[in-house]
């Protein structure tokens, strides 16, 4: 074996990658802030919440709720965005796999049709 | 997990001149490093690399076989925990923000620790932002038998039985030393 692809259900991915994404975006935004003057404690007194809880939140250990999270962004003077959008698939771009070889899901295989079909 | 790596004819000293170092695409030849990725979006492309030795992969296969944790921390699964891992590392996203919230962390002897709060994985980096994984475990089990030291003896042995240590090695141990973004 030359290539091995860790290859999760989309579903799982989608989740996985989506509260990824948010924990970094706090994290970057919580270093912005730490770089200005803003301590963890001074984050945590805003909030009215303790430290720990903060820590385990942006650690991943701990689940933001929505809630959490317009919470942190108004303690951080930030802005959310959110947009659902469906996927583009401009020309040139890669093409992502439509079925996933995990799951017990069959593999769809595609072939060209010939006359017969 | 320890290392079972085989070698072949591609890794044979037998070449004439200069002393033998093997590069990347012959340690994948020879079966001693496998390529690993994860799906990225169409719009993306992988800014960093990501290789395992045959034993690694053999252990990731049993997380998205099921394995998990005994005691987890997280509220996601260790498979999803190590697909984002995958994700961050390969779409060029930041790893290391400050001293306490870093998925990427140094060690002696040359060796890194990616990690995510129920999973820790150590291997090296061949070059900047390229890592080669050795061994993957649950970070509860990993503080309970105390196996950092173990890990990082058994990878500079690979290291060295590979005979990359003094070549496909980054020897810096700040993050700046072995990503680029």
């Amino acid at each position: 074996m030359t290539f091995f692809r860790f290859d999760i259900h989309a579903r799982s991915r989608k989740a996985a990658r989506l509260m990824g994404r948010v924990r970094r975006e706090l994290l970057k935004a919580v270093m912005e802030e730490r770089s200005a003057g803003l301590t963890q404690q001074e984050l945590a007194q805003r909030l009215q919440a303790q430290r720990a809880t903060i820590n385990r939140q942006l650690s991943g250990e701990a689940e933001i709720t929505l809630r959490g999270l317009a919470d942190l962004a108004w303690a951080l003077d930030r802005e959310i965005t959110v947009e659902l959008r469906r996927p583009e698939r401009p020309e040139g771009q890669n093409i992502p796999p439509m079925t996933s070889t995990v799951g017990h899901q069959p593999v769809r295989v595609i072939t060209p049709k010939t006359r017969q079909d | 997990m320890h290392g079972r790596h085989q070698r072949s004819n591609v890794l044979s000293p037998a070449r004439l001149g200069s002393p033998f170092m093997p590069t990347i695409s012959e340690l994948v030849d020879s079966g001693a490093l496998v390529r690993i990725d994860v799906e990225l979006a169409p719009h993306e492309q992988p800014m960093r690399l990501l290789y395992g030795t045959p034993d690694f992969v053999a252990w990731l296969q049993h997380v998205l076989d099921g394995a998990s944790p005994p005691r987890p921390l997280a509220h996601m699964s260790a498979a999803e925990q190590i697909d984002d891992l995958f994700y961050s590392f390969l779409s060029g996203a930041p790893l290391a923000f400050n001293r306490q919230f870093r998925t990427i962390r140094a060690e002696d002897n040359a060796v890194w620790e990616l990690k995510t709060p129920d999973v820790r994985i150590f291997g090296w980096f061949l070059a900047k932002d390229c890592f080669a994984a050795v061994f993957g475990n649950w970070a509860d089990t990993i503080k309970d038998h105390d196996l950092y030291r173990g890990y990082r003896i058994a990878i500079r042995r690979l290291r060295r039985e590979l005979e990359i240590d003094a070549g496909l090695c980054v020897k810096g141990d700040a993050p700046d030393d072995v990503l680029s973004l």
